[in-house]
């Protein structure tokens, strides 16, 4: 039977309400607050989807020399919490595989102005660990021996110890001793092996500046595809230039990141440029008064960043060939 | 089978049954919705639900765009200077005003790593408050870390106590919901509000840093302090978040503090080797053209700070800062 016109009405008032009730639902969605509609992560709980960090002391005192007291409880922090430790510094150790930070501080007995602070980041590997130890590293710093990659500035030491970067950092430039300290107890009370960083090898001692080489973990140069790439300064002729080299799973890979690099400079306003040097599947591209030089050797994308003389660009990535060629034929 | 007319149809007495239910059915249902609406959509819980809240503005038209860029090592002396070469902090703070004083407490470091605002500046600061008539002069910050930690290592807890300043530490119920008009990420977000209730001066104090997210931290990121939740999420979109704190927050002057510059490795350096004396002490109303400036002690441009360029654009302040025709003064 044919619904008669009441029923009909209601029918249609009955729908009418729905759809205002699903107007309601999806104006309410676009007023979403991630400030209220977010995980509460605790300070001392790194996310479970994290592989498992090294280590489980319950506090950093037994790295401390004798005489030095706790001020304050050891903090941990996972990726999630990070930033609520370092700010805007997360992301740099976040983008190079960080798994978990303990920090606490310390002061020597009845003189609570001579402090310090011990960060310990458990970095999943060496190659991590490296990654924030290099790029972070103090120009002006002098070495510190009791480990391969360690450095001391007027109040800090910073050193990396197997799958750990450690930060030990001084509210005075007089506790240099007990930095050290604190450094030589970590490496004894944690017995790991350091991976050796064998890209450092590969890299031309001539006109090398000391202590550049670093390894950028990911948007390497600002180009996005380019990931686990070492870099090092040089200076040619009174020129500061920079050599990079970013080791691929295989030659097709090296080849396949080479294209995308190339492609990434010509969208963003470099010109093929001829070259003068005879460098094997070499390309060379001007942009914006710099010349950009990249060649592949075996698994290897390799060449110079923003040199501004070609010659010098040629040069040093001649150097640079060379060297790869001897130790990877 | 075919339904017989008996089967099939209905009275009317059916009909008004089935459609009162109908009827009470949505009257339930549209009841129930008006109970749950709420008009002021989600808050923050750290917050009352007395609704969106906005700074005003705290700049003062009348003393016009000015700046001043004062050189020396000595920060005591260098901002005596500034102060003195636009027309002294009287042109700005007046009898009776209360001010407040946003500082960098982010870190729970110690001053000499400069990762946050300089205690003995701070202190100056609010002596000169008090010398030209203000009231009172409150200190607040949303820190990083742990508040009371920082504001104590920092200095700044014992430089505000040591003027008579009042200290004010950030807790839950400070914080009240706001958004930027015009802005697309701070939008019914929780700000450490209480702090400016009665107050009618504002004063923003930062030291001159590198921030690996934002290129710079300095006088604009500073307002990063005042929100609250989970606001690492801005990092993601760190510049369109500091132009819109530049649109959140009318400073009556921002103070940048670059007698020592972090370098490298901010925002929390931690080596006295990531400074460098730039010996510089900037005070403007004009917070983009004192960012602007501040990028040339880290050997950047103003181009080379997104940041800045979209605060600009959105009529924030000018990054050209010779437009405000600075004076320059140097102590002897």
């Amino acid at each position: 039977m044919k619904p008669g016109k009441i029923e009909t009405r209601v029918g249609f008032l009955i729908l009418l309400v729905l759809c205002g009730i699903a107007a309601g639902i999806a104006i309410k969605q676009t007023r979403y607050d991630e400030s209220i509609f977010t995980i509460a992560l605790s300070k001392d709980a790194p996310s479970s989807s994290m592989p498992e960090a090294a280590g489980t002391t319950p506090d950093l005192q037994e790295y401390l020399p004798a005489g030095m007291v706790s001020m304050t409880p050891m903090e941990t922090f996972g990726p999630e919490t990070l930033s609520e430790k370092i700010d805007g510094k997360a992301e740099l150790y976040l983008s190079a595989g960080f798994l978990n930070l303990r920090c606490q501080r310390f002061a020597e007995a009845g003189k609570p102005d001579r402090w310090l602070e011990l960060y310990v980041y458990d970095m999943g590997s060496t190659r991590n660990a490296y990654s924030v130890f290099s790029t972070q590293r103090r120009a002006d710093a002098g070495d510190a021996t009791f480990v391969e990659f360690a450095y001391q500035t007027a109040n800090a030491l910073f050193f990396l110890h197997g799958r750990h970067y450690v930060e030990v950092i001084a509210a005075s430039d007089r506790m240099a001793e007990i930095l050290l300290a604190v450094g030589e107890n970590f490496t004894r009370e944690n017995p790991e092996d350091t991976e050796a960083m064998s890209e450092v090898a590969l890299f031309p001692k001539a006109s090398l500046v000391p202590d550049s080489i670093a390894l950028l973990a990911e948007n390497v140069f600002g180009f996005s595809g380019l990931n686990n790439t070492f870099i090092a300064h040089y200076t040619l002729s009174g020129t500061e230039l920079t050599a990079f080299l970013s080791p691929r799973q295989s030659d097709r890979e090296a080849r396949g990141a080479a294209m995308a690099y190339h492609q990434f400079l010509l969208e963003n306003g470099g010109v093929e440029a001829a070259m003068t040097a005879a460098i094997p599947e070499a390309r060379l591209v001007r942009i914006f008064d710099t010349f950009e030089l990249f060649f592949v050797h075996g698994i290897y994308l390799a060449g110079v960043h923003e040199a501004e003389s070609k010659e010098l660009a040629e040069e040093l990535a001649s150097n640079l060939r060379k060297t790869l060629v001897e130790a990877t034929p | 089978m075919k339904p017989t007319k008996e089967s099939s149809a209905i009275d009317r007495r059916q009909f008004l049954e089935r459609s009162a239910k109908a009827g009470i059915a949505i009257a339930g249902v549209s009841l129930l919705g008006y109970a749950l609406y709420d008009p002021l959509g989600p808050v923050a819980s750290e917050t009352d639900t007395g609704g969106i809240v906005r700074l005003p503005s705290f700049s003062l038209a009348e003393s016009g765009p000015r700046m001043a860029i004062a050189t020396g090592a000595d920060r005591v002396s260098s901002i005596n200077l500034a102060f003195k070469a636009i027309g002294g902090i009287d042109a700005f703070i007046k009898q009776g005003d209360r001010v407040l004083i946003k500082v960098n407490a982010a870190f729970a470091t110690p001053p000499f790593l400069c990762a946050t605002t300089n205690p003995e500046l701070l202190a100056e600061v609010c002596r000169l408050c008090f010398k030209a008539g203000a009231s009172s002069v409150i200190i607040t910050d949303n820190p990083i870390n742990n508040p009371e930690s920082c504001f104590a290592l920092s200095g700044i807890g014992e430089s505000a106590r040591s003027v008579g300043a009042d200290l004010i530490l950030p807790k839950d119920s400070f914080f009240k919901p706001t958004t930027v008009a015009g802005g697309t990420l701070i939008k019914n977000w929780p700000m450490l509000y209480a702090p400016f209730q009665g107050v009618n001066k504002l004063i923003g104090i930062a030291p001159v840093k590198d921030h690996h997210r934002s290129g710079a931290s300095m006088s604009m990121k500073n307002w990063y302090g005042l929100i609250g939740g989970r606001r690492n999420i801005f990092h993601q979109n760190i510049n369109d978040f500091i132009m819109e704190l530049g649109l959140m927050v009318k400073p009556t002057l921002v103070i940048l503090d670059g007698t020592m510059t972090m370098m490298t490795n901010g925002p929390t350096g931690g080596s006295l080797s990531d400074l460098k004396a730039t010996n510089t002490m900037i005070v403007s109303t004009d917070q983009v053209a004192a960012d602007a400036f501040g990028a040339t002690l880290l050997g950047r441009t103003a181009r080379d700070l997104p940041y800045l360029q979209k605060a600009e654009a959105e009529g924030v302040g000018t990054i050209d800062f010779e437009l405000l025709r600075p004076v320059r003064v140097q102590a002897v």
